[in-house]
């Protein structure tokens, strides 16, 4: 009962004026409702208040210091001596209520809201009731509400996290809230002093969520988003922003695939969406600007936003097909008293599994029994991959520095990541600083913001332009075992005949390589607010990338001593400018219970992209390395290339979007975007329109629903949006000439003018139609909520190269509008927190998506196929076949070839025939037709289990993941278990009898057949962080400290045998193993942040 | 702001800095060249690049061979399958050799187009290009005819969106590459000389037409002798300048550009002509070893070889064996003997010996080495040898086999032996070849000849046998002997090394899946399906 007469008289309340002004702060009398401006003007703080409560009433406070006080420090000085106090409603809102009317409602004295009360207002009977709050990283939470439990005795927890509350009762209940947090109720029997953590709350009504350009309350979100906040990232060594996300959000599949420090996490949203695989990756936007997910530095980031759903991606038109990623970034605010935050680690890596080869031993053991030529014991024992491998050292330090007040306020941070890979000369290393200011004039009617973020890059590279190149991982895993390091003289020993063949370690030393880059951006947004309710916006930015790499191979490199090089080097620069200018117009209005939003703009988005290489070698000596590239002798030969590019492409849209509620019961919106690519030009149709809509309806608005105590808030939503697919080639539509190979005329070596594309001027958006109806729920105060999706995205028009026969055709494919693709699936994300005790906390996540995947169509109008098919995907050499096929149809992904059903006595091939029996090897055609689907390599069933745990001052958090239901190509098995070729080593499994009858014959050759296809089904126990938080550090300007210690890709359960089950996903060849992948790790962190 | 974006905001980016936007050229005369230039590259990319024509004529026939050796040459066991007749429609031999000749085709139809329509504006000597473009585009079909029979005739580049071509009868492509040379050999260039070096001039469109000719009774089923001696006769009577030269060796040296007996070249140059594979024969047939003995500028990966029984039928004394094939111990450059480095000869001496024990496995030293063309020393990956696709000594066995098929020998027989007198220079009475002896069947000890089979056919029932060993001598290693063999009803009888006859079919290609796939109109050749 008092909940509800409260309630009705805030809402009385909320009738009355929000104050927006600005009086010069002079005077010495102010009235309290100035007082109040004031207040808002240098707090950015805003009030509700019954006007006839401050009447009259006034205060002597000295205002002209303000700025270097707290808010609750001004406000307690001029509304207490009134016996008026402030309630904190959530940040920067505050109800202004009597005194007396609090107490008169509770109907017992208590003490009173915001901060300790006049003591003489204190009854004897309870005590005093101190501590601090804190996240569950450490970070105190400031202006949590601590109330007595069953009163409106009510304190706020200041800046550092601490509280004081005088309590009544004898066995007193805290209820402990925030914004953005799970409440929690803790009996308070005999202490005096305790600290409390407050866990994240994963799905909060009031959370502001990011959509494109702008933000609506979470309650009011009618598409599918998902929000994680920096609390619940992933911790640890994360090579990017993406891998903070892994196993978060259902059906967004983040894996790490490789294990280079300088690679990154790929990102699948709702299955693949694209048959050339051409930008499958979701736009990232970083602050509203699109980037990637290396543009900030991880620890740098507040929150993320996925726009799963083409209801809530069509505002981004042809960027939208594979979702967005919204990043928001540390923000600087007036929130914050000049802060200092430190944060960082240092972790060490192995490799996840090492793939299990031919030792030394093995090998003379071999010659021994007669199955090995002596000739191939060359008289040491090398471990070839111990020989290229490090033990990594990598660390990261973050600094973030705060300040300013409402007017003007800035964030500065600084990022340093020195990362270290499990080979040697593997590693990375970014220094980011990013600058973030916010300037607000005319009583914030104008607003700036002006941000710089620069990076700069650095590795080293043991390949042309490559980081690690993995050609020399294979070179480790292939190398004879009783091959020595060194020959009798000192050199590295090489075999130069034998093909495919280098000591690693030359290619590693002999090898000097350097890849620096630069990335900076700035940006500024102007927003004026000329009237109430309208918003006129410019974003403006620029962004430059600028790459230099240098690349040498000395005279002792496999390059010289096998291909006569003499010396090789390579210089390469790349320099990529971005330019953005956005402009939008907002309207709010709110006429009774109809709430509007209109929101109008203009996109213009033009990238400049310039690249140039050089080659060359025969150099007279190693000691420039790159750095004298002019002295080589076949640039002058003429035999060295040369290269460069230079592209421009624009990127126009015009966008809208309307929002509307009723009663907050019936939500709508509908977006609209009208888009043009210069990579469409000379196309009939280069503009392309993206529309959307969705609804919700929050049926725990409804009056029916008003007296069930079971659910917080039910959403049903439905919504419905088309997005493209940004191509990547320019010039698609039209004819292309280019010079091409020599011809001699008349003795004259001269250039060639030949066609390089068909021309298809009906060339047109890829479009995807998405549809997607969800639920949201959360139930008993928060304690349970979730959501369930169900999408189906038919994609139309999707790119192919299609197959045309040359003549008439100048050139045997065309790239046309052909395919149709579907994806549907279900995702369900449930949190749970179990228990929730004053010293225990428990708060689990659970997400499971399914994605099916397939190719409905690929004709069109002038194109038709005769087959129902193309095969794509490739084994590389020398097996030299397609790995894949799409049928149309069928499933994405899945995989073709030969399929093994037996072995003979003497180790030969029974395959499965065309009829279904089996065919020995030598009458087994191995023609096309001989082939059969043996799997398919994407997981039907994606799983995420997340927990964290709260005891005391310690925390423990356990992210998991599986993928079920699919199929790998195991690379390294289909060419390292191969007994035909002696000159490279082999796995030890090569020996294992296949199907328990007998070892594979000699005889074979290397094949891709369906052996070497395995179950890739998996559970990972991915990152485990346990840390404990030191309250009072007991050095004085160090507020609050944290430690923790973290492993990422700490177990799996899998029966796959290759070295990671989490593969390639994208693309139309999902689950290929590439022999030369970098290998994952198993990464080992420790790690402190510190507030000062 | 606002403002600022209404004048340009909806512009989309038109400038291409790389490529030329084809709406946006406009070709003048000086580009000609450079646009009938991309025509005639296709002929050495069809020819010589990997897993294309080369292989298609050479690893299906019985003089080469790329067995499995102990550094690969597996490579999904395309080459035993060309070697055994198992190749199907989707292997790369056959797909390559499909488009990379359709390519050119495709390339001749634009220019003719272009130079047509006037979109190429050439002012005069027009009608001269066009002819050469047609005979250039009969010179691919030539290729198509031969290895593929059944294709479709393509003469049209403007045709309406969605066109498929229909495929055509081996008797209609053979009607259409005649007819194309004869309706324009006349507007050719009569010149032999560097401005019609690598290019069509009518003495090469006579001899192309010979060729067409030659096989004729093959390609059409009707055969034409005395036209192939008529056209011969031309080139014969022409008084361009084409002689033999004294040494067959000299046709095939790096600097071979100014060569007499060449009468349609494909121009290499290692330094022009870069493409990976442009012609690397050397690279695909030396041992790794190798590289010493010509200071190559890379390591080769070894591989193809001659098959024992084709080396044995040589006279040794004939020059072209000791001259076209690389045996026996090999050297550094400065005169050490090389060793073996790999399987079972690790260590050992590296001598070429011949002897291969099949296609499924070999060691470094199995089988005699292709050396016709020179091998530079210091030669990179690329060589510089001009390849000779057509040349004079043909022309002169082109007329002697048709004379022979015609009953008259004796000619024949002197044609033959003049011929091989450069070969013979040491025994001068060897190079005469009487009539009788062309009459005989072939010398080549036909049968399989592996480490699991060993039978005897012998080559004696083959009609002019004797002959198509002539032939196998003097054009070994030219990308020809499957046409030879099919001639001479060789090809798809006989065994030898690993392979036996898989059926008469083999005689013409599958067409490529992948074209069918394309195009509903195509249908597969007889045998394949």
């Amino acid at each position: 009962m008092i909940a509800y007469h409260l309630r009705k008289y805030l809402i009385a309340l909320l009738c009355m004026c929000m104050l927006f002004s600005g009086v010069s702060a002079q005077e010495k009398n102010t009235s309290l409702q100035d007082a109040l401006k004031k207040v808002t003007q240098a707090f950015g703080i805003q009030f509700v208040y019954d006007p006839e409560l401050l009447a009259g009433k006034s205060t002597d406070y000295d205002f002209s210091n303000v700025s270097k006080k707290s808010a609750e420090e001004v406000l307690k000085a001029v509304l207490y001596p009134h016996n008026i106090v402030f309630l904190y409603v959530k940040p920067k809102y505050y109800t202004i209520v009597s005194k007396d009317r609090i107490e008169n409602e509770t109907k017992q004295p208590t003490h009173q809201s915001a901060s300790q009360v006049p003591e003489q207002t204190a009854t004897q009977a309870g005590k005093n009731i101190s501590g601090t709050i804190t996240d569950s990283t450490g970070k105190a939470v400031a202006m949590v509400n601590v109330t007595e439990k069953g009163t409106r005795n009510t304190v706020m927890s200041a800046q550092d996290g601490s509280f004081t509350i005088k309590t009544n009762a004898p066995n007193p209940v805290l209820v402990v809230s925030s914004v953005g947090y799970v409440s929690r109720e803790l009996p308070v029997a005999n202490e005096d002093n305790i600290n409390i953590i407050l866990s994240a709350e994963v799905s909060n009504l009031n959370e502001v969520v990011v959509i494109g350009y702008g933000i609506q309350k979470k309650a009011d979100v009618t598409s599918s988003v998902a929000t994680i906040k920096s609390e619940n990232f992933v911790k640890g060594t994360v090579l990017d922003a993406g891998q903070l996300l892994q196993g978060k959000v259902a059906g967004l599949s983040v894996s790490a695939p490789s294990g280079d420090p300088t690679s990154g996490s790929q990102i699948l949203l709702r299955g693949s969406t694209t048959i050339l695989g051409a930008n499958a990756n979701p736009l990232i936007l970083i602050d509203g600007i699109p980037g990637d997910l290396k543009t900030v530095a991880p620890e740098d980031i507040e929150s993320m936003d996925v726009l799963k759903d083409g209801s809530a991606a069509a505002i981004y038109g042809t960027r939208g097909t594979n979702g967005v990623i919204i990043v928001t970034t540390r923000r600087a605010s007036g929130n914050f008293t000049n802060a200092v935050e430190y944060s960082g680690y240092v972790s060490t890596q192995t490799i996840a599994r090492k793939m299990d080869m031919l030792t030394a031993a093995d090998y003379r053991k071999q010659i021994a029994d007669g199955t090995r030529d002596a000739s191939w014991d060359l008289g040491s024992s090398t471990d070839w991959l111990k020989e290229i491998s490090q033990t990594p050292i990598s660390h990261v330090h973050n600094l973030t520095f705060r300040g300013g007040n409402s007017r003007t306020n800035y964030l500065a941070n600084v990022n340093y990541r020195m990362l270290e890979g499990i080979f040697k000369k593997s590693d990375n290393n970014t220094f980011t600083g990013r600058v973030d200011i916010n300037h607000s004039m005319f009583n914030d009617k104008l607003k700036f913001n002006f941000g710089v973020i620069s990076s700069q890059n650095k590795y080293t590279t043991t390949g042309d332009g490559a980081s690690f190149n993995g050609y020399t991982y294979r070179q480790a895993l292939i190398r004879n075992p009783t091959s020595p390091v060194y020959d009798s003289t000192g050199k590295w020993y090489e075999q130069t005949g034998l093909f495919n063949y280098e000591n690693p370690l030359s290619r590693l030393y002999e090898s000097d390589g350097q890849n620096t880059s630069q990335n900076t951006r700035y940006n500024t947004n102007i927003s004026l607010t000329p009237i109430r309710g309208l918003k006129l916006n410019a974003l403006l930015s620029y962004t430059k990338f600028n790459q230099t790499r240098g690349y040498s191979e000395t005279k002792q490199h496999i390059s010289t001593l096998r291909d006569g090089k003499n010396g090789y080097a390579s210089v390469g620069g790349i320099e990529s400018v971005d330019r953005l200018m956005e402009l939008t117009a907002q309207y709010n209005k709110t006429i009774d219970a109809h709430k509007f939003s209109v929101l109008a703009g203009y996109s213009y988005q033009e990238n400049e992209y310039r690249e140039n290489w050089m080659q060359n070698w025969d150099f007279p000596t190693d000691l420039f390395g790159y750095n004298n590239i002019g002295i080589g002798k076949a640039l002058k030969e003429g035999l060295a290339p040369t290269y460069s590019y230079k592209g421009v492409t624009n990127l126009i849209g015009f966008f809208g979007r309307l929002t509307y509620s009723y009663k907050d019961r019936y939500l709508l919106l509908g977006s609209l975007r009208y888009e043009a690519a210069s990579q469409l030009y000379g196309t009939k149709k280069p503009w392309g329109l993206f529309p959307a809509a969705s609804v919700g309806w929050r049926i725990t608005n409804e009056p029916f629903m008003q007296g069930q105590r079971i659910f917080d808030d039910l959403k049903l939503r439905a919504g419905y949006g088309v997005t493209g697919t940004q191509p990547n080639s320019l010039f698609l539509g039209v004819a292309l000439l280019n010079y091409g190979g020599y011809f001699l005329s008349n003795g004259q070596w001269i250039q060639t003018l030949t066609p390089s594309q068909n021309p298809n001027p009906n060339l047109r958006w890829e479009e995807k139609h998405e549809s997607n109806i969800g639920i949201d729920f959360s139930m008993f105060k928060g304690r349970i909520s979730g959501s369930v999706d169900y999408y189906v995205r038919n994609i139309n028009g999707l790119l192919y190269d299609y197959q045309v026969p040359s003549p008439p055709n100048l050139y045997t494919s065309t790239r046309a509008n052909v395919g149709k693709m579907q994806n549907k699936g279900i995702e369900v994300i449930v949190n749970y927190t179990p228990v929730q005790t004053r010293t225990f906390s428990w708060t689990t996540s659970v997400n499971f998506s399914t994605n099916s995947n397939k190719l409905a169509s690929l004709s069109n109008d002038l194109y038709k196929l005769n087959t129902n098919y193309f095969t794509t995907g490739g084994t590389g050499e020398p097996i030299q076949t397609f790995t894949h096929i799409v049928e149309i149809g069928k499933n994405i992904g899945d995989f073709y070839g030969f399929k093994v059903t037996d072995v003979t006595d003497d180790g030969k091939w029974i395959y499965e025939g065309k009829d279904g029996k089996p065919v020995q090897y030598n009458d087994f055609n191995h023609a096309f037709e001989d082939k059969k689907v043996l799997g398919n390599g994407l997981p039907k069933y994606y799983a995420g289990w997340n927990n964290n745990f709260s005891y005391k001052n310690w925390d423990m958090a356990i992210t998991m993941r599986g993928a079920f239901k699919y199929q790998i190509l195991n690379f390294q098995r289909m060419y390292y278990e191969n007994t035909n070729l002696q000159q490279y080593n082999r796995l030890k499994s090569a020996y294992d009898k296949v199907f328990g009858k007998a070892v594979l014959s000699k005889e074979m050759p290397l094949e891709f057949n369906s052996y070497y296809v395995e179950n890739g089904d998996f559970w990972k126990v991915d990152n485990v962080t346990i840390g404990y938080n030191f309250r009072k550090t007991g050095v004085k300007f160090i507020k609050s400290a944290r430690l923790y210690v973290s492993t990422l890709n700490t177990f799996t359960i899998t029966g796959y045998k290759g070295i990671d089950p989490e593969v390639n996903r994208l693309g139309l060849n999902p689950g290929d193993d590439d022999r030369d992948k970098y290998p994952t790790t198993r990464t080992y962190t420790f790690g402190v942040n510190l507030n000062f | 702001m606002l403002m600022l974006c209404m004048f340009s905001c909806t512009k989309l980016k038109d400038k291409s800095y790389n490529q030329i936007i084809a709406s946006q050229f406009n070709p003048t005369g000086d580009d000609l060249t450079s646009l009938v230039g991309a025509a005639y590259i296709n002929w050495r990319a069809l020819l010589l690049q990997w897993n294309s024509v080369s292989r298609a004529q050479e690893s299906s026939a019985d003089e080469l061979v790329t067995p499995a050796r102990p550094n690969g040459w597996v490579d999904g066991g395309i080459y035993r399958r060309m070697h055994e007749h198992k190749w199907t429609a989707d292997d790369d031999v056959i797909g390559n050799s499909w488009t990379r000749t359709f390519a050119g085709i495709t390339n001749c139809n634009r220019i003719i187009y272009q130079l047509e329509s006037g979109s190429i504006p050439l002012t005069s000597g027009k009608e001269n290009v066009v002819a050469e473009m047609k005979v250039l585009r009969a010179s691919y079909y030539y290729v198509l005819c031969d290895l593929f029979g059944n294709v479709p005739i393509v003469t049209d580049f403007n045709v309406p969106d969605g066109f498929l071509p229909e495929q055509n009868t081996r008797k209609e492509v053979y009607d259409f590459v005649v007819k194309e040379i004869s309706d324009n050999i006349s507007l050719l260039s009569e010149k032999n000389d560097q401005s019609t070096y690598g290019r069509f001039n009518q003495w090469a469109a006579h001899t192309l037409l010979a060729k067409m000719y030659l096989n004729a009774e093959v390609f059409s089923g009707t055969a034409a002798w005395d036209k192939c001696i008529e056209e011969c006769d031309k080139v014969i009577t022409s008084g361009a300048g084409y002689v033999l030269e004294n040494n067959q060796k000299d046709v095939f040296k790096t600097d071979n550009e100014n060569s007499k007996e060449i009468i349609f070249a494909l121009p290499l140059d290692e330094n022009y002509v870069t493409d990976w594979n442009a012609f690397d024969i050397h690279m695909q047939t030396l041992e790794p070893e190798n590289q010493a003995t010509y200071n190559l500028k890379s390591t080769p990966w070894g591989g193809i070889c001659a098959t024992p029984q084709f080396i044995n039928s040589y006279d040794k004394e004939d020059a072209r064996y000791t001259d076209n094939w690389i045996m026996g111990q090999q050297y550094t450059a400065g005169g050490d003997a090389l060793m073996g480095t790999m399987g079972a000869y690790t260590g050992k001496p590296l001598v070429y010996v011949n002897e291969v024990p099949g296609v499924d496995q070999s060691e470094e030293v199995h089988g005699y080495r292709l050396g016709k063309f020179e091998i530079k020393m210091g030669a990179n990956v690329q060589l510089s040898n001009d390849w000779p696709l057509f040349r004079y000594a043909d022309i002169l066995m082109m007329k002697a086999e048709s004379l022979l098929r015609t009953g008259k020998a004796e000619e024949a027989a002197a044609i033959v032996t003049a011929v091989r007198q450069r070969d013979f220079k040491a025994n001068p009475s060897k190079a005469t070849v009487t009539s009788a002896a062309l009459m005989k069947g072939s010398s080549y000890d036909y049968g399989l000849r592996n480490h699991l089979n060993t039978t005897t056919e012998g080559g004696a029932d083959i009609v002019y046998g004797r002959f198509l060993d002539e032939l196998g001598w003097e054009f070994a290693q030219e990308v020809r002997r499957r046409q030879d063999m099919i001639r001479f009803n060789a090809f798809t009888k006989k065994s030898w090394l690993s392979h036996t006859p898989n059926g008469d079919y083999r005689k013409l290609y599958p067409i490529p899946r992948i074209e069918l796939d394309k195009n509903a109109n195509l249908h597969q050749n007889d045998g394949y399906n």
